[in-house]
C-alpha cells in the first residue's frame, strides 16, 4: 500500500491548519481509511490538544529521530477510531531538532501502511515549512478572507510551485462569514479564488462550536449538527475524489427570514 | 445608540441596495491585494524600479525635453488589470534636427568607446602576457583592467553628459 502524504499549511500563523488537520484526518478515518496525523510544529505542539489526546503523549517526533523509539511506538492511536493515530511534536524542543530529509524518512515509511499521512505544518516560510513539505505530494493552503492571510498564501503558492515533489495543491478558506459577504465588508470566495488562482477543496464558515469542541478535545466533525463539521466532512469527501458541492452558507432567504434575523440581532443588542 | 435608532438603521438597511453597504470595504482590500501580489510575484524590487527608471529616462530623453525629478513610475490598479504607469513631466518635445544630431552624438560616442575597449583589450592582453611570464604581482594588472560596472557607469555618464551637451548647443 503506498498512502498519500498531504501537507496542511497556509504562510500566517492562526487560520487554521491545526484545526483543519484535526478535523479532516478524523473525518477520512471514519469513512474506513487508515490516517496519521504528524504535528510537525516543533515546540508548539496543539494537534494532541485538539483530539484529546495530550495525556497519552510518551514519544515524539524527536524521539523517533534520535531513535530513542521506535516510529510504531510514538504513534497514539485516537480514543475513538483506531484507525487514526498521531505523531506528535516535541513540545521542549525548536524547529532545529529535526531536519527535512528527517522528516521525509518518516512520512515514506508511514504511506507504506496508511491510506493518509496528513502533515499539519508551522506558520511561516522557513525551516519549519521545508521540514513539513519534504515528505509530502500534496497540499492544502488553509487561508482565511482577510488581506494578510491571502498574501501569504499566495507566498506559499509560490514555493509550492516551485517543489517538484508536490504535484497538487488546493485552497481550504476557512472563517468565511456569509453575512459580513453579503454586505460587501468581506471578500467573498470567488474573489479569494480568482486573486489566488488556486482550486478550491473547502469553505468552512466561522463556527463558534469550534471553540468548544476544541475545549472538549473532540474535533467538530463528530457534531452532525455543526456546518463546520458539515464543511469539514464534505472536504474529505472530496480528497477521496467525490464530486461534492459547496455548502451554500447564505443566511436563510425570503422575507420572513430576514425579518427573525433582524429582530435576533436587534435582541442582542437590547 | 438607543433602541429607535437601532430599529431604523435596521429597517434602512432592507431598503438599502446592497452593494452599498461597505462597499468600499471590500473593494479596497480586493483592489489593494491585486497591486501588492503583483509586486510579490514579480520580484521588482525598487532597486530594479530605479534602473527601470534610469533607463527610461536615457531613452525618452532622446526625443523630449523631461523633468527627470519629477518623472513618476508606479504600479497602479486600473479595472482588472495592475498597469505600469509612467508619468512624464515634459518640458518641451525636441524637433527632429535635435533628434537625429543627438542619436548621431550617440551613435560616435559608442564608436568612440568601443574604440576605446578595444584598444584597452589589447593592453590589458599585453599587460596579462607580461604579468603571466614574469609572474608578477595583480597590483598592476588591477590598475588597468577595469570591472564590467566600472565600464558601465562610465558608459552611462557619458550618455547623460552627451545628451547634456547637445541640448546647450541649441
Ligand atoms: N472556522 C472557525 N471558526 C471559528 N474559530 C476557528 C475556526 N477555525 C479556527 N478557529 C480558531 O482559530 C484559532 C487558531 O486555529 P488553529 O490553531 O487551527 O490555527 P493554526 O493555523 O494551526 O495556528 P498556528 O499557526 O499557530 O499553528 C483557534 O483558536 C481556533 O479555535
Ligand atoms: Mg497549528
Amino acid at each position: 500500500m503506498t498512502g498519500r502524504v498531504i501537507v496542511i499549511t497556509s504562510g500566517k500563523g492562526g487560520v487554521g491548519k491545526t484545526t483543519t488537520s484535526a478535523n479532516i484526518g478524523t473525518a477520512l478515518a471514519k469513512a474506513g481509511n487508515k490516517v496519521v496525523l504528524i504535528d510537525t510544529d516543533l515546540g508548539l505542539r496543539n494537534l494532541d490538544l485538539l483530539l484529546g489526546l495530550e495525556n497519552r503523549i510518551v514519544y515524539t517526533i524527536v524521539d523517533v529521530i534520535e531513535e530513542r523509539c521506535k516510529l510504531k511506538q510514538a504513534l497514539v492511536k485516537d480514543k475513538k477510531n483506531p484507525n487514526l493515530s498521531l505523531l506528535a511534536a516535541a513540545q521542549t524542543r525548536d524547529k532545529t531538532a529535526v531536519n527535512a530529509e528527517q522528516l521525509k524518512e518518516i512520512c515514506d515509511t508511514l504511506k507504506e501502511e496508511n491510506d493518509f499521512v496528513l502533515v499539519d505544518c508551522p506558520a511561516g516560510i522557513e525551516q519549519g515549512f521545508q521540514n513539513a513539505v519534504a515528505g509530502a505530494s500534496e497540499a492544502i493552503v488553509v487561508t482565511t478572507p482577510e488581506m494578510s492571510a491571502i498574501r501569504d498564501a499566495d507566498r506559499i503558492i509560490g514555493l509550492l510551485e516551485a517543489k517538484e515533489e508536490i504535484k497538487s495543491y488546493k485552497l481550504l478558506l476557512n472563517r468565511v462569514r456569509p453575512s459580513l459577504i453579503k454586505s460587501n465588508e468581506m471578500m467573498s470566495v470567488d474573489d479569494v479564488v480568482e486573486i489566488l488562482s488556486c482550486p478550491l477543496v473547502g469553505i468552512i464558515p466561522e463556527d463558534t462550536g469550534i471553540i468548544t469542541s476544541t475545549n472538549k478535545g473532540e474535533p467538530i466533525v463528530n457534531d452532525e449538527n455543526a456546518l463546520a463539521g458539515k464543511a469539514y466532512r464534505n472536504v474529505a469527501q472530496r480528497i477521496l475524489g467525490e464530486e461534492v458541492p459547496f455548502l451554500d452558507l447564505d443566511e436563510p432567504k425570503g422575507f420572513m427570514a430576514k425579518i427573525k434575523n433582524a429582530f435576533a440581532k436587534l435582541k442582542a443588542k437590547v | 445608540m438607543g433602541l429607535f435608532s437601532d430599529i431604523y438603521n435596521t429597517v434602512a438597511k432592507f431598503f438599502r441596495p446592497q452593494e452599498e453597504q461597505g462597499d468600499a470595504s471590500k473593494s479596497v482590500a480586493t483592489n489593494r491585494l491585486k497591486l501588492v501580489l503583483m509586486q510579490d510575484r514579480t520580484n521588482l524590487t525598487p532597486k530594479i524600479l530605479e534602473q527601470m527608471r534610469g533607463e527610461l529616462i536615457d531613452l525618452l530623453s532622446r526625443y523630449v525635453e523631461l523633468d527627470k525629478e519629477l518623472l513618476e513610475l508606479n504600479f497602479e490598479q486600473e479595472g482588472e488589470q495592475v498597469a505600469l504607469m509612467l508619468s512624464i513631466p515634459v518640458i518641451r518635445a525636441k524637433d527632429e534636427e535635435e533628434i537625429e544630431a543627438a542619436l548621431k552624438a550617440e551613435a560616435e560616442n559608442l564608436e568612440e568607446k568601443i574604440e576605446a575597449i578595444e584598444e584597452e583589450i589589447e593592453n590589458t592582453e599585453d599587460i596579462s602576457e607580461e604579468n603571466f611570464s614574469e609572474n608578477n604581482s595583480d597590483e598592476s594588472s588591477s590598475n588597468v583592467i577595469s570591472t564590467p560596472e566600472e565600464m558601465n557607469s562610465s558608459k552611462n555618464n557619458e550618455q547623460e553628459v552627451s545628451f547634456e551637451e547637445c541640448h546647450s548647443e541649441q
